[in-house]
């Protein structure tokens, strides 16, 4: 022995034992995580292979997913050889780049306006800017007809005392331009939303020291708000891009009477003709043009992400010294104002004024007179109406449900577990925001004709839409809420003696209790506004309030779709200030 | 009867698809109601150890038991759920949705066991006194300092009076004041209700302080396991010298030896240096002089009984109970605790008196286990497993 201590001799190797295999029980979280993951395959993955068989199926006689298959390459021909496609997609591009030229524009006016100026009545205007977002797009699409649409739109019936005209016109909100600024009104409010909060989040006195070095306002703007900006603005626009190329509203009201045909539209009629069988390939190969046109922007997107080449703003941020308007605060306010009532005001107060009016007619003494609730009492008395009523509920109800639950234990898989598999769960709760809501309609309504079952034909089909479509909103919240609360947290639990199931019960659940409700609130409001899936789903007995209006519009029952426009506009404003309330509470929580 | 018992301990990680060997090959045992300190820099494995105890991280080999019940072998793992233990961690842990009295129930509350209600607050409330926090019952645990806190969770921990108590740093997110204190009442309180410990630090004070044993740990291994004062006063190597205490090595060749009187002499290049040893070293042999601060007298005049060094001082540095010298000897600084009233300046030339009973002898050379090549080893041998 020597002086020093040494560690006992290299440890008495076991390796001559060959290895005994490890063979243990199935822990309960490796059953979690299996069941789970096989969960998101058979939502998410599930449609995308049934779209790509679809599109190259003959589907005249149905569509088929056990041998013989009908392979064809017709619709690829018929989609690609035809001069149409390539007008549906040049409309489509016009169409979406125009609307997201147009919110973009004002938002980003608006935001600096609210953020960096002495602009009165900030938090007002912020307020109301934002507030749009709880009227859905089909009823936007409904006012804005009834206010522009060129045989008695209210708009063109005062401008005709002004140019003399008594029969058409002057202004046709059937066409591109009017589809692209209603369009655009539509996600001026989320796109606000963004630019205002990142715009919040850049610290100020970055801007400061360009303009004490000498820099004018302009060049500021332009070498270096802008550019701290950037990465904001190339997340909000790719976000609203796949929003704007699969929105039917706006298409399906405005468009359609115009002959306008976007990509969204064609998929809708492919599978939805007004006369004829359904072309289900036809359609799915428009859907995988569709989701490609949505992808491809995303995956750039996450690629320069990922890069790191963009700079992150973080950092503790105050309030910079305002921007003094001068003279130009009055062109400000009357702008402002002015688009606050066009976006918010008057299409709101044309419905209520519509709903309460037996007929179409401009606003006059006599109208007065004519006021009256009878169509709100004979509309709300339908038996169609009370049954999209509490369709409605269930699907948003479910559909909360279901994406949240969901979305929490992906994101606990995400998060904590450490398992080989977690970069899947990733992935695929990720996939559905990158398809466009027409696509995963389309699959899922053609998953449930063919399997046996009751599912297609009742309000369930549209529930696992739904729940699929949001389950990527949903872990977004989700992850960062698991992210907050320490591993430790759970630890302690599992030493105080706690199973899994009562680490759940006991310390995640309360915990993330806030951060659920807030996702449920989210996704109930988004479920409520959603037109997309329930009229690719629709069939007799699973209307919904939003497809409920679609189609009084279509038949051309003027009140009753405004009336069940003011009802549906009233659920979303009540579920908008409760989740307001909710996520209010968080904060202070 | 044994508290703990760690045999052929193996742990690894894996940190983005890289193999990371945390524990390799560890063996200990802690005896009933000890207080047993693993101590070491931040990496060490002393952590993955602990949890690994607490059933928190799975090992890939090995033999784990707790009060003589295997709680982990290649064949068996207890689930944390069923192992009887309580652990404190170091950021508390303490649930933020629960009152103090629910955080502290919270264990027996969720037992196989059922308990009456009027049994859980009479244990809840005997927890509690241990840790002075019964006045706190009905706050939210919210509401707590950190040092209330930190009581709380180690209430919640001692409330379903465990076998084997587990503390992961737990005195590390407190103030300087309320550790010193914390300190003395955890020992205490450990000594009172009689219960082993485990308990996981990098700060030596602690350990040093607070511990029966403690084990030195770097780089998945155990340098050295021994009482406080054998692992401050004779470490067994480099390592364990220089992270108890700012230690100064002088290293120099073993000219003569006097093995009646336990003598060594060396020869360094400061100068001939007489070491007191148990153990007597070849002559000719490499070998490094370990030397504490507060074991060398600065001095003006070189005293006969001791080894006498000169230098040249650099700075010192007023700390209040001490002088901190800096002393240039060669090419080296020594660090000198010196006499708070002695004020020499820099550049005075100066001898550095040292007992020969002070100069702890170590191999310098002695590859430090755990340092590069064997868990580089571990790890080829952990690959070629099929």
């Amino acid at each position: 022995m020597t002086l020093t201590v040494d560690r006992p001799p290299a440890p008495p190797s076991p390796a001559p034992a060959p290895r005994r295999p490890r063979l243990r029980k199935p822990t309960g979280r490796g059953l979690l995580n299996f069941v789970v993951i096989c969960i998101l395959l058979y939502l998410v993955l599930g449609p995308l292979l049934m779209l790509f068989v679809t599109a190259f199926e003959d589907t005249k006689n149905g569509v088929f997913i056990t041998p013989p298959y009908p392979w064809t390459g017709a619709n690829l021909s018929q989609v690609f050889g035809h001069s149409q496609t390539y007008s549906v997609l040049g409309t489509t591009l016009i169409f979406s780049g125009g609307a997201l030229v147009f919110a973009f524009a004002l938002s980003l006016t608006f935001a600096w306006l609210v953020e960096r100026t002495d602009l009165p009545l900030r938090n007002s205007v912020f307020v109301l800017l934002v507030a749009p977002q709880g009227i859905p797009g089909v009823i936007m699409g409904v006012s804005w007809s009834l206010l522009l649409n060129p045989t008695n739109g209210m708009i063109n019936l005062g401008l005709r005392h002004v140019t003399g005209d008594t029969s058409h016109g002057p202004l046709n909100v059937y066409s591109l331009p009017w589809m692209i600024i209603v369009e655009g009104m539509k996600i001026v409010p989320l796109t606000f939303l963004l630019v205002s909060a990142s715009l919040r989040g850049i610290n100020a006195s970055l801007e400061e020291a360009a303009r004490a070095s000498g820099a004018s306002f302009g060049t500021v703007v332009r070498r270096v708000t802008l550019p701290l900006l950037k990465p904001a603005l190339v997340g909000a626009l790719i976000y609203e891009f796949v929003a704007v190329v699969e929105t039917v509203d706006i298409p399906l009201l405005l468009g359609v009477r115009g002959h306008v045909k976007v990509l969204s539209t064609q998929i809708y009629f492919a599978s939805h003709p007004a006369v004829g069988l359904p072309n289900y390939g036809l359609s799915a190969t428009y859907g995988g043009f569709l989701l490609l046109l949505a992808v491809v922007p995303i995956v750039v997107y996450n690629r320069i992400v990922r890069s790191g080449s963009h700079a992150t703003v973080t950092g503790k941020t105050f309030r910079p010294k305002e921007h003094k308007l001068g003279r130009w605060k009055p062109v400000a306010v009357v702008v402002t104002w002015s688009y606050i009532c066009v976006s918010f005001f008057v299409p709101f107060l044309v419905l209520l004024w519509t709903s309460m009016q037996p007929y179409v007619s401009e606003i006059n003494a006599a109208a007065f007179h004519r006021l009256t609730f009878k169509a709100y009492g004979k509309t709300m008395s339908s038996g169609l109406f009370t049954t999209a009523l509490k369709n409605t509920v269930l699907v948003a109800f479910f559909s909360a449900a279901m994406a949240m639950i969901l979305a929490i234990l992906v994101s606990w898989i995400i998060v904590r577990s450490r398992s080989r598999f977690s970069w899947m769960a990733d992935v695929l709760a990720f996939m559905p925001h990158a398809m466009p809501g027409v696509v995963i309609g389309l699959a899922v309504l053609m998953i449930y004709l063919i399997m046996p079952g009751p599912i297609y034909g009742t309000f369930w089909i549209i529930v696992i839409a739904m729940g699929t479509q949001y389950i990527s909103l949903g872990t977004r919240l989700t992850t960062s809420g698991i992210a907050q609360i320490q591993r430790s947290l759970e630890e302690a639990a599992e030493a105080s003696g706690a199973s899994h199931w009562q680490v759940w019960r006991r310390v995640l659940l309360p915990l993330l209790r806030p951060v659920f409700l807030n996702g449920f609130l989210l996704v109930l409001l988004a479920s409520v506004q959603n037109l997309t899936l329930p009229i690719m789903l629709y069939v007799p007995g699973n209307q919904v309030l939003s497809s409920l209006i679609y189609s009084r519009w279509s038949s051309g029952d003027v009140s009753g779709t405004a009336v069940t426009s003011v009802v549906v506009t009233a659920i979303t404003v009540v579920a908008a200030i409760v989740l307001r309330r909710a996520s209010g509470a968080r904060t202070v929580a | 009867m044994s508290g703990i018992k760690v045999e052929q301990l193996f742990h690894t990680y894996d940190d983005h698809g890289r193999t990371v060997v945390a524990v390799d090959h560890i063996d200990f045992e802690v005896a009933e109601n000890e207080f047993f300190t693993l101590l070491g820099p931040s990496g060490c494995g002393k952590t993955s150890t602990l949890r690994c105890l607490a059933g928190l991280e799975t090992p890939s080999d090995g033999l784990i038991e707790l009060d003589d019940v295997a709680v982990f072998s290649p064949r068996k793992v207890v689930p944390t759920r069923r192992r009887d233990i309580g652990m404190v961690f170091q950021d508390y842990a303490v649930w933020p949705h629960m009152s103090v009295f629910d955080n502290v129930a919270f264990p027996l509350k969720i037992a196989k066991k059922r308990m009456s209600s009027s049994a859980i607050k009479d244990a809840v409330h005997d927890a509690l006194e241990l840790v002075n926090m019964t006045e706190y019952v009905h706050r939210r645990a919210t509401q707590l300092s950190g040092g209330q806190q930190q009581r709380l969770s180690l209430a919640r921990a001692l409330v379903r009076q465990p076998k084997v108590l587990l503390l992961d740093e737990p005195l590390s997110n407190l103030d300087a004041k309320l550790r010193e204190q914390m300190r003395k009442e955890l020992r205490m309180l450990q000594r009172r209700i009689k219960v082993t410990t485990v308990f996981v630090t990098h700060d030596q004070v602690e350990a040093l302080s607070m511990s029966n044993r403690i084990a030195v740990m770097r780089n998945g291994v155990i340098i050295q396991v021994g009482g406080p004062r054998d692992i401050y006063l004779a470490p067994n190597s480099e390592f364990v010298a220089s992270f108890i205490g700012a230690t100064t090595f002088f290293r120099g060749e073993v000219t003569s030896v006097d093995a009646l009187n336990h003598r060594v002499t060396l020869r360094t290049p400061v100068g001939e240096l007489v070491c007191a040893a148990d153990e007597i070293p070849a002559v000719g042999e490499n070998i490094a002089a370990a030397v504490r601060p507060e074991c060398i007298k600065i001095a003006q005049e070189p005293d006969p009984a001791m080894n006498n060094i000169d230098g040249q001082v650099d700075i010192g540095l007023f700390v209040g109970e001490a002088v901190d010298y800096h002393v240039v000897v060669g090419d080296e600084i020594v660090r000198v605790k010196g006499d708070p009233r002695s004020r020499f300046r820099r550049r005075d030339k100066v001898f550095l008196e040292i007992d020969p009973h002070d100069c702890v002898l170590i191999r310098p050379d002695a590859p430090v286990p755990g340092a590069g090549d064997p868990s580089e080893a571990t790890l080829a041998e952990l690959v070629e497993q099929p």
